[in-house]
């Protein structure tokens, strides 16, 4: 059986690439989905634990699909507003949205 | 009881009378005319018909008709207003009536009642020729109140009443003074009337008050029928060495001084002849001034207390002495100098004012009321008589510019045509001459005014009563006054001769004496009544020891008049000197200045002036008193009132101070603002908030808005904390 | 009428302010209607005062038609109102006055309603001021009264009413400070501000003080002789007294006629009635020690206030300046009345406050009419300037004889109500202050002089061609606003006994 630990370096990678697009990029669209690798990532872990650690629990089960509901969500209403901002302002680079800097 | 009830009716018909014209009766002039004329008739009559009265009852001064009702409460006690018939009231009130009436009568006629009104004239300004009086109705609800102050003087039982009276008369002098308002000088002449006199009447108000503290009554009989009363006054020490009475008697003589236009209150008299005639006869014979005299023979009792008939004058006497007989000199030399027919008469009647109040002063009581009465007569009659001659020119004037116009067109007229068309002076005497002539009844009526004025012998009123007041000044002891009032009467003879003969002898001297024509009826009337006055009264105070006549008639001024004091006076002992005095000067007098002005032609100048030279012009000039008074006090007032109290005290000094303070206080205001509010208050306030705009100012750097920098930041102190935990905690 | 008997004196305070409300109520562009509502509000006060006339009784003890309630519980100050022989006269004047200036106030056209509805509330102030019989509702009242005035100068007077009405208020509430502190004192002192039980504690009043815990170092005499000067002060400066007269002419002739009417025919008696109903009964001590002072300054009132007239060019002014001297005759009363209190010439002193009583209607009556009569004249003219009119009596002999008469009543002519108060005051005086009396007689000439100089600048001399062709004579509305003014003046000149059956019982059982 596959040791517990390649699940979890593999979700350490998933998370460190969500990482650096939400902090790399500057397109608005892939840091929202730097954002949604990072929430994959962690749902690893949550399953990965779930089946290794308690898996006569279904709590495990359940914390991954709430993440996938929040993860679905957010990435509607936060291409929606990327969507809006664009037809406002022709862009998605995200230092250009400064409408209440000071 | 009736006779009582009576008195208070006298003065009340005029008064109603001037109410009734006020409120409505001024519509219709012959209203007017009937209304004022109708009342004085009723206190005519009522006021003989008490005078009748009086003389009938015996003992009239011990027992006088008295009623009076309280009228004003003072405190515990109350002051009683009355009425009080008494010898002396009963025949000032006769001579009152009777020159009252005759002035009413007269006045329709020289106001030209009846005529049309000119359309040139103006209210307020005398009319041109021969039309109505524009203010007619006005004149006679002013001369009814006149009359109304005049008789309730008379008729008052105490001082209180007289002083209203009194006030009522300076008040309707204002007003008749100034009747003719529209002439600046008018307006000038009625202020300065009611001022001068009023300048009296405060010291007199003083008195009335001083008296008043002194005895707690105003009542004639309670203070001056009471030998108590007056001796405790007398001892009763007040100021400057005078008793209490003499103090008092003092300050009600300064009232006669303003009144009856003694000096040194007289110069309000002679500017007084703005009036119209009749008014100037109302003021000079039959009311104001005789007010005067009136208050002082009232006040006998009192001026006199503590003097024994013959020997020295008490301090008030002398003072009263002085100036009247001063009086009496000074004005009847400033008379021999003035060419204003109205004016020489002011004089005169100052001076005759002097001769009475010397002989109160002298203590002549019954001489003095007999000298008020006689002039009351023969001044009516002398100033309706100047009435009657100045409308007389004022008519020939008319008539001579009018006859001059017609012969104006096509040729040149004569120069004395043209001479007449300029405008002359109707009251200048150098412009008349020779109008006995053109007005004969004025001229013999005026004669015997004229006469009686200077005491021509006998015949006259006027000679009766001066010689009176002479042969007491002698028969007191008294050589100064005597000689002064003497001299007085040189004077007034003289003056008198040279009224007559520059007005009535002679040549005209101008076109308009030529043209002046008679009164009207309406106006000799009075004059010829008046006329019978200055004659007759004279009779009635012959003295029993007079040569040849004395004793035909009885002495009935000195029976009667002398019960109005609580002791009859003594008659004095007939004497020769006065006499002779008296018939000297009055005959010297009259003669003199029928010689030098008999016959003076057009033209003519002034002979005493060229004998008197600078004198003259001294006398002309009044002696320069209107000139020194208005240095002396008029001035200095209008300095003190506008430029000291008003512009230096009360603007410089008082709010000069307010807006100091005011000023200050804004000062102190700015200062607390700048020194105090501003730095401190506000300073603190405003650095709290500068410091807490700084410090955001400085951290703002951070709030970037961009969220991956705050992640960045996030991650790092992540990162620290774990190395922290991890790496040093252990 | 028992209802209208118990509150009789509440009706008569409180109509004109409820009427004011009534007012401000009614549609502003409606002047014509505003004007006669406020006359006919203005009415009744009238109505009642002249039935408190007829109803008091002046031989009875003691205040009549009392009211009391309770106010200020916590401070014992009530709601106590009610009339004697000195106030009787002068609700009258007021509430007489007050009609009469607004039948004179038809030609102010610019807010009415505010002009009307100020000038009720002015009269409930004047009114409170004449019934209070407690001291803090006396002051209340004190201070109401100058604030309608204040705005009645300053929005419809002249060209110099901001300074005017500016100079007025700080005046007046200069003398005001030092009376609420005075009043103070004597309140906590006493425990009470009743008038009637101060009146009986005060004067006698000996225990140190101790205000709030803090004893004054000071002696019971000199506490007593502040509060004292602290009560003159503010009084004399309402009469005024010289030298706190300056505010008057400024005020008088700025203020719109109606205001001057009202100025100077109540709000100077508010002053007067000060000394009269506390100064003297309250400090009959001190006020014996400096009657000589107060009388000093009433003569110079009474001289300077002449002059100061009589150098005016200014009709208005002039006619200001003759208050400052005819209420000079008013204190010197007081004062004399102040010297005589409890001495063998108490006498003379019923007999001066008697006059100063009668002077302050009288002056109210005269003083009001030629103010009257200058607004009549102002009105046609637009000037003030006596220079400037000269011979105006054949243009409008109504206007004429009405001067002629008002002016003599205020110089004082006997048979004219002016007369029978001075000379009463003096009559009064002169036993107690001979000289100064002697010296005020400058004051009396002078005031025939000013008087001579305003009739004779106004209606004799040559007419002044420039008005030949106006219209000048008065109209009967006005007639009608200055004949019950005539009357009085005439009716009290000829039988003073009607009015002075009221005053003297009470200053008899005061001063006698």
């Amino acid at each position: 059986m596959i040791p517990l630990s390649w699940y979890l370096v593999l979700a350490a990678a998933l998370f460190c690439i969500g990482l650096y697009g939400v902090l790399g990029r500057r397109n608005a669209v892939a840091i929202l989905m730097g954002i949604e690798l990072m929430l994959n990532a962690v749902n690893i872990n949550l399953v990965a634990f779930w089946r290794y650690l308690t898996p006569a629990l279904i709590a495990g089960q359940a914390f991954a699909i709430i993440v996938f509901a929040v993860a679905a969500s957010e990435a509607a209403v936060g291409l929606a507003l990327i969507i809006s901002i664009y037809r406002q302002r022709s862009t998605v680079i995200a230092e250009e949205i400064d409408l209440m800097k000071w | 009881m009736t006779t009582d009830l009576l008195i208070w009716l006298i003065p009340l018909p005029p008064l109603l009378a001037f109410g009734a014209i006020l409120l409505g009766g001024y519509r219709s002039n012959r209203l007017s005319t009937w209304l004022a004329v109708g009342a004085m008739v009723i206190s005519w009559a009522l006021g003989l018909f008490v005078f009748a009265q009086a003389v009938q009852t015996d003992h009239l001064g011990a027992n006088p008709f008295t009623s009076s009702i309280p009228w004003l409460p003072l405190g515990t006690s109350v002051i009683e207003i009355g009425v009080l018939i008494d010898p002396l009231s009963a025949i000032t009130l006769f001579f009152v009536v009777w020159t009252c009436l005759a002035i009413f009568v007269y006045s329709i006629g020289y106001h030209n009642s009846g005529k049309p009104r000119d359309a040139e004239d103006v209210p307020g300004l005398p009319p041109h020729a021969g039309g109505i009086e524009p203010l007619y109705a006005r004149f006679f609800a002013f001369i009814s109140l006149f009359a109304f102050g005049m008789l309730t003087l008379v008729v008052s039982d105490n001082l209180l009443l007289l002083f209203i009276g009194w006030e009522i008369m300076g008040l309707c002098s204002y007003l008749l003074i100034g009747f003719w308002f529209g002439r600046e000088s008018a307006r000038k002449a009625m202020v300065k009337a009611f001022i001068t006199t009023r300048v009296g009447d405060v010291f007199m108000l003083l008195g009335i008050v001083a008296l008043y503290t002194a005895t707690g009554t105003l009542n004639f009989q309670e203070i001056l029928r009471s030998p108590e009363t007056l001796n405790r006054l007398a001892e009763t020490p007040a100021i400057l060495g005078l008793s209490l009475a003499g103090l008092i008697g003092l300050l009600l003589f300064a009232g006669t001084v303003g009144k009856s236009a003694q000096w040194p209150l007289h110069v309000w008299l002679p500017d007084a002849m703005e009036g119209p005639t009749p008014v100037s006869a109302m003021i000079h014979a039959a009311t104001m001034v005789s007010a005067g005299i009136y208050l002082i023979l009232r006040f006998f009792p009192l001026l006199t207390v503590g003097w024994q008939p013959g020997g020295p004058l008490t301090t008030t006497m002398a003072v009263i002495a002085v100036i009247g007989a001063f009086t009496a000199l000074f004005a009847s030399t400033i008379a021999v100098a003035q060419n204003d027919i109205k004016r020489v008469l002011a004089y005169s009647t100052i001076s005759q004012l002097g001769y009475m109040v010397a002989a109160v002063g002298i203590g002549a009581f019954v001489a003095a009321a007999f000298h008020l009465v006689t002039h009351a007569f023969f001044k009516a009659l002398l100033f309706l008589g100047s009435g009657s001659v100045i409308h007389g020119m004022e008519h020939g004037q008319a008539a001579s510019s009018k006859s001059a116009a017609q012969a104006m067109p096509g040729q040149e007229g004569p120069a004395g045509a043209h001479e007449a068309h300029d405008h002359v002076d109707a009251q200048d005497m150098w412009n008349m001459g020779g109008l006995r002539r053109r007005m004969p009844w004025t001229f013999y009526t005026f004669l015997i005014g004229g006469l009686a004025l200077a005491g021509f012998p006998i015949v006259t009123a006027g000679f009766w009563s001066k010689d009176e007041i002479l042969s007491s000044a002698f028969g007191q002891g008294q050589p100064v006054v005597f000689v002064v009032l003497a001299a007085a009467a040189l004077l007034t003879a003289f003056y008198t001769a040279r009224q007559i003969g520059l007005t009535f002898l002679g040549k005209p001297r101008s076109a308009a004496a030529e043209h002046a024509h008679e009164s009207g009826r309406v106006m000799l009337l009075p004059l010829v009544l008046l006329s019978l006055f200055s004659i007759a009264a004279g009779w009635a105070g012959i003295h029993h020891e007079f040569p040849l006549i004395g004793g035909a008639i009885p002495n009935f001024v000195e029976e009667f008049v002398g019960q109005a004091l609580t002791e009859h006076p003594e008659a004095l002992p007939f004497a020769f000197p006065p006499l002779l005095t008296s018939l000297v000067v009055s005959l010297g007098g009259l003669g003199l200045g029928f010689l030098v002005y008999r016959n003076l032609p057009r033209g003519a100048t002034d002979p005493l002036a060229r004998w008197l030279g600078p004198v003259h012009v001294l006398l002309r000039r009044k002696y320069y008193f209107d000139e020194l008074y208005d240095f002396l006090f008029v001035r200095p007032a209008y300095w003190f009132a506008e430029t000291f109290v008003y512009a230096w005290v009360d603007r410089k000094v008082i709010d000069g101070l307010l807006h100091g303070v005011g000023r200050a206080s804004l000062r102190l205001g700015g200062w607390l603002r700048r020194a105090i509010d501003l730095p401190v208050v506000n300073g603190f306030g405003d650095l709290v908030g500068e410091t807490t705009k700084a410090a955001g100012r400085t951290f703002r750097v951070i709030q970037s808005g961009r969220v991956q920098a705050y992640l960045a930041a996030g991650l790092l102190f992540v990162g620290l904390l774990l190395s922290f935990l991890l790496l040093v905690k252990p | 009428m028992p209802f209208l008997d118990a509150h009789l004196l509440t009706w008569i305070l409180f109509t004109p302010a409820l009427g004011a409300v009534v007012i401000l109520l009614l549609p502003a562009d409606r002047p014509r209607l505003l004007r006669w509502a406020a006359f006919g509000v203005s009415l009744v006060p009238l109505a009642l005062s002249l039935y408190l006339w007829s109803a008091y009784q002046p031989g009875l003890p003691g205040y009549q038609f009392v009211e009391r309630h309770d106010w200020y519980v916590n401070i014992s100050s009530s709601y106590h109102v009610g009339v004697d022989g000195i106030s009787v006269p002068l609700v009258l004047l007021t509430t007489l006055l007050t009609p009469l200036a607004l039948l004179i106030s038809w030609s102010i056209g610019e807010r009415v309603r505010a002009y009307m509805a100020l000038f009720l509330f002015l009269e409930t102030g004047m009114l409170g001021v004449f019934l209070s019989l407690d001291l803090l509702l006396f002051f209340v009242f004190w201070e109401i009264g100058l604030v309608p005035m204040y705005f009645l100068i300053n929005q419809w007077g002249s060209a110099n009413r901001s300074y005017a009405s500016f100079k007025f208020l700080i005046f007046t509430m200069a003398g005001s400070l030092g009376l609420l502190l005075a009043i103070q004192l004597i309140g906590l002192a006493v425990g009470s501000f009743d008038m009637v039980e101060i009146t009986a504690i005060w004067p006698t009043f000996r225990e140190p003080f101790v205000l709030a815990g803090l004893p004054i170092h000071l002696s019971v005499e000199t506490v007593k002789a502040i509060a004292f000067w602290a009560f003159v002060i503010a009084f004399a400066i309402k009469v005024p007294v010289w030298p706190f007269h300056t505010w008057l002419p400024d005020a008088h002739t700025e203020a719109p006629t109606a205001g001057s009417m009202i100025l100077a025919g109540v709000l100077l008696k508010l002053g007067a009635y000060g000394f009269l109903r506390l100064v003297l009964p309250l400090y009959p001590e001190q006020a014996q020690l400096y009657a000589g002072a107060l009388a000093a300054l009433a003569v110079l009132a009474i001289v300077l206030g002449a002059f100061g007239s009589w150098g005016q060019s200014d009709f208005k002014r002039l006619v200001a300046y003759s208050s400052v001297n005819h209420m000079g005759f008013v204190i010197l009363g007081v004062a004399a009345a102040a010297k005589a209190y409890g001495t063998l010439s108490a006498g003379e002193a019923v007999t001066a406050v008697d006059g100063a009583v009668l002077q302050m209607f009288n002056h109210g009556l005269s003083a009001a009419g030629m103010f009257l009569l200058v607004g009549v004249i102002y009105d046609r003219t637009h000037t003030r300037d006596l220079s400037a009119f000269r011979g105006l009596f054949p243009l409008a002999p109504v206007y004429g004889g009405i001067l002629l008469f008002t002016a003599m009543a205020s110089l004082g002519l006997p048979g004219l109500n002016g007369f029978i108060s001075e000379y009463m005051v003096v009559q009064g005086t002169w036993p107690v202050f001979t000289a100064y009396t002697a010296v005020a007689m400058i004051g009396l000439l002078i005031t025939g002089a000013y008087i001579m100089k305003a009739v004779g600048s106004v209606l004799h001399g040559p007419l002044n061609e420039a008005w030949a062709h106006h219209k000048l004579e008065i109209n009967r509305r006005e007639v009608l606003a200055i004949a019950p003014l005539m009357v009085l003046m005439l009716s009290i000149g000829v039988w003073p006994i009607w009015i002075l059956r009221v005053i003297e019982p009470t200053v008899l059982r005061l001063f006698g």
